[in-house]
């Protein structure tokens, strides 16, 4: 078990800055998750926590050791990547034991046996333990990987997009296996994606990054509820946050000067209602309607801006159809058109 | 304008049948997906319409013409590959002249349809630029346009929106289907995405192991899927399964599971043997259909083993006797680790497989079962 503290972490490569002093506070036993696009600086991060990476500057603590300048095989992490490093040629047991075997001083086979029948029943293995890795389906395959970094129990837990090439319905059940896993073994465990979706799921903190640079850190409560800028407010949501005019959108905007904002709005938060409802403050037309089986994300045209709403099956509209729209006003938020940053 | 159509086709690799007597028919101007995970054959299906593969037995036809041994460069088909194969070297311009060049068709009208296709896709201010000056999305559309160019009679894409990231994959989704729309021509799109197969075509074709499972409108497939893995492919979360264990009252149909019972009102029914008394069977219940702090009579008790906040709601995973099933509540519902909720399921919306995972019957809107916790 660990904290783990970054403290102006920088790492460049040649002019390019992949990690732009980063600082970040990740409390012993917490799940945190790093979000972003391809190319903020996730992988990098984590590569530098790791030890796969020496920073360009800066210092990683764990515990408030400074680890940087400490060899990869000593930092007692554990890494789970998406690309499943596993021993085809061996069976399951074998590679989960490998990290025990290779230890010193070797652990008894008594012990050596407790520990790998353990670990199995946490991943859900237990009856695929005398079969062939190699023969395993893709999924069973991701167990095994992620079984056999949990077996050499380190204090610090590092998965890199490991559900990334697994099926969708897998990928929904082993999000909530991997949170009661971690519930249960309760070591640190830093969780790097490009899914909004696995971060808000899973994570007690997510650091949202961009272009190397940290643009939030919180909870996914505060992540969704009051992203601190636009980028936040339109990375995170299955369906992306409106954006728009707040004449518009008919809202009047906090008072800031002379600054010009937009108003932000997510698709859950507004409402379709029939066009001469006493409620609709906004008329629109509706353009396209995207059925998504147990919801429909219907798209409108407002004043000629683009707005996307979630309907309900059941009341789908036509389209061409002219209907009114109503937003939540305690979930409308503001964002400075220059700088991006939320205005409240 | 095209109608295309597969007869008994099959297409094997060495010992692997990547496709097993598929028949298929798709209407003129349709918009058609093709669903399936990584290995169903659905690639293999699109090559094969397009002439890249030749099945070993089946025919495939193009407005009732027979295709089958046409060469792929006079079948009239456009095709769009996942990994798009923009040349680097050529600005837009000549990315998208260059299928109409090969034609050797006049430079004028080469040039008129270039600038018409730049105008539907909007990228008119892009036309001097080459492909590594263009964002993710931008090369996208060029690689579209570059389809749409020869105005062929119908396209064919292979997942096209995989390849780039989340948000404009959303953007991408509602363009393609506008673009469809306005342009009326018949399109085959094969994905594994279930949220591009439910939200963009007319039909979906859901394919597995080289074999069709069901041909349908998506919002049918949904609600009335032929089997478990129909059923799985489509919908986020899946389906929840729950055995249950077949029982028999007034001649009607009774499920039973240690939590509750299930009736099923509609009599008359010809269920067969997989369902006689005794047998096992499955409960399907989407997560939309699972209500968490539920207070009817129709509650029963369920443990909490996790949730996951999404935002905009929040997926409760609980424990149903031995059965993980996950619900969709709104994010204001307040449950706790290892805490016992009342749950209930929408009995219209309750759909019943047998033990190997054949659809018997889905609810759909009817009031046909009624549920009761076991006293």
């Amino acid at each position: 078990m660990a904290e783990i503290r970054l403290e102006n972490l920088t790492k460049r490569f040649g002019t390019l800055v992949a990690v732009d002093d980063l600082d970040l506070t990740m409390p012993d036993g917490s799940f945190v998750a790093l979000l972003g696009p391809s190319g903020c600086g996730k992988t990098t991060t984590m590569n530098m926590i790791s030890g796969l990476e020496r920073p360009t500057s800066g210092e990683i603590y764990f515990d408030d050791q400074p680890i940087s300048r400490v060899d990869p095989g000593r930092r007692n992490v554990g890494f789970v990547f998406q690309n499943y490093a596993i021993f085809t040629h061996m069976r399951v047991y074998d590679n989960l034991a490998f990290g025990l075997r290779v230890r010193k001083p070797k652990p008894s086979s008594e012990e050596l046996d407790r520990e790998v029948r353990r670990v199995a029943e946490i991943v859900g293995l237990t009856g695929a333990l005398d079969r062939n890795a190699g023969r395993l389906s893709v999924n069973d395959m991701q167990k095994v990987a992620l079984g056999r970094s949990m077996i050499v129990n380190p204090a610090i837990f590092l998965l890199d997009e490991p559900f990334s090439n697994l099926d969708a319905a897998f990928r929904a059940y082993m999000r909530a296996e991997l949170k009661r896993i971690q519930d249960e073994v309760g070591q640190t465990m830093v969780y790097v994606t490009h899914d909004q979706v696995e971060a808000m799921s899973m994570a007690d903190h997510i650091a949202v990054m961009n272009l190397g640079v940290l643009q939030q850190y919180g909870t996914p409560a505060e992540i969704y509820d009051s992203p601190s800028n636009r980028f936040v407010a339109g990375f995170v949501g299955s369906t992306q946050m409106n954006f728009l005019p707040p004449s518009v959108a008919d809202v009047k905007p906090p008072v800031n000067g002379d600054a010009r904002v937009s108003v932000g709005v997510r698709p859950e938060n507004l409402r379709i209602v029939a066009a001469d409802s006493a409620d609709a403050r906004l008329r629109a037309k509706v353009t396209l309607v995207e059925p998504l089986g147990a919801k429909d994300v219907v798209h409108l045209s407002l004043d000629g801006h683009e707005v996307r709403v979630i309907g309900t099956p059941g009341q789908r509209p036509r389209i061409g159809e002219n209907v009114g729209v109503v937003a939540d006003m305690d979930r409308v938020h503001f964002f400075d058109d220059e700088s991006g940053q939320a205005v409240r | 304008m095209a109608t295309l159509r597969l007869e008994n086709v099959t297409k094997r690799f060495g010992n692997v049948t990547a496709l097993k007597d598929v028949s298929l028919e798709i209407e003129d101007g349709e918009f058609f997906a093709v669903l399936g995970p990584p290995g169903a054959g659905k690639t293999t299906l699109l090559r094969t319409i397009v002439g890249l593969e030749r099945p070993e037995s089946g025919e495939v036809y193009a407005d009732d013409e027979r295709i089958t041994d046409v060469y792929p460069g006079d079948r009239d088909l456009a095709i769009m590959f996942q990994n798009l194969a923009l040349y680097p070297d050529k600005t837009v311009f000549g990315n998208l002249a260059f299928p109409l060049k090969q034609r050797k068709l006049p430079k004028d009208e080469i040039k008129e349809r270039v600038e018409r296709t730049a105008a539907v896709l909007h990228m008119e201010h892009l036309l001097k630029r080459k492909p590594g000056k263009l964002s993710g999305g931008e090369r996208q559309r060029v690689a579209l346009g570059r389809a749409l160019v020869r105005d062929p009679r119908a396209f064919l894409f292979d997942e096209p929106l995989s390849a780039l990231d989340a948000l404009l994959r959303l953007e991408m989704r509602a363009e393609l289907k506008r673009l469809q729309r306005d342009l009326g021509r018949t399109l085959v799109y094969v994905t594994h995405d279930q949220v591009e197969a439910m939200s963009m075509p007319d039909r979906v074709a859901v394919l597995r192991e080289g074999v069709v499972q069901q041909v349908d409108t998506p919002e049918a497939v949904y609600h009335r899927p032929v089997n478990r893995f129909v059923a799985t492919v489509v919908g986020s979360p899946p389906m929840n399964f729950i055995p249950c264990t077949v029982g028999a009252r007034n001649g009607g149909l009774l499920l039973k599971h240690a939590l509750f019972e299930v009736e099923l009102k509609a009599k008359g029914l010809a269920l067969g043997e997989s369902l006689a008394e005794g047998k096992d069977c499955l409960l399907g219940v989407r997560p939309e259909d699972v209500r968490v702090e539920a207070t009817g009579d129709d509650a029963f008790d369920a443990t909490v083993y996790t949730s996951e906040p999404l935002g905009g709601e929040t997926v409760v995973d609980l424990q149903v006797g031995h059965t993980l099933v996950k619900a969709l509540a709104p994010p204001s519902v307040g449950v706790v680790q290892d805490a016992t909720v009342k749950i209930a399921l929408d009995p219209a919306r309750l759909h019943l497989f047998t033990d190997e995972g054949e659809a018997v019957l889905s609810a759909a809107g009817e009031p046909i079962f009624s549920i009761r916790p076991t006293a």
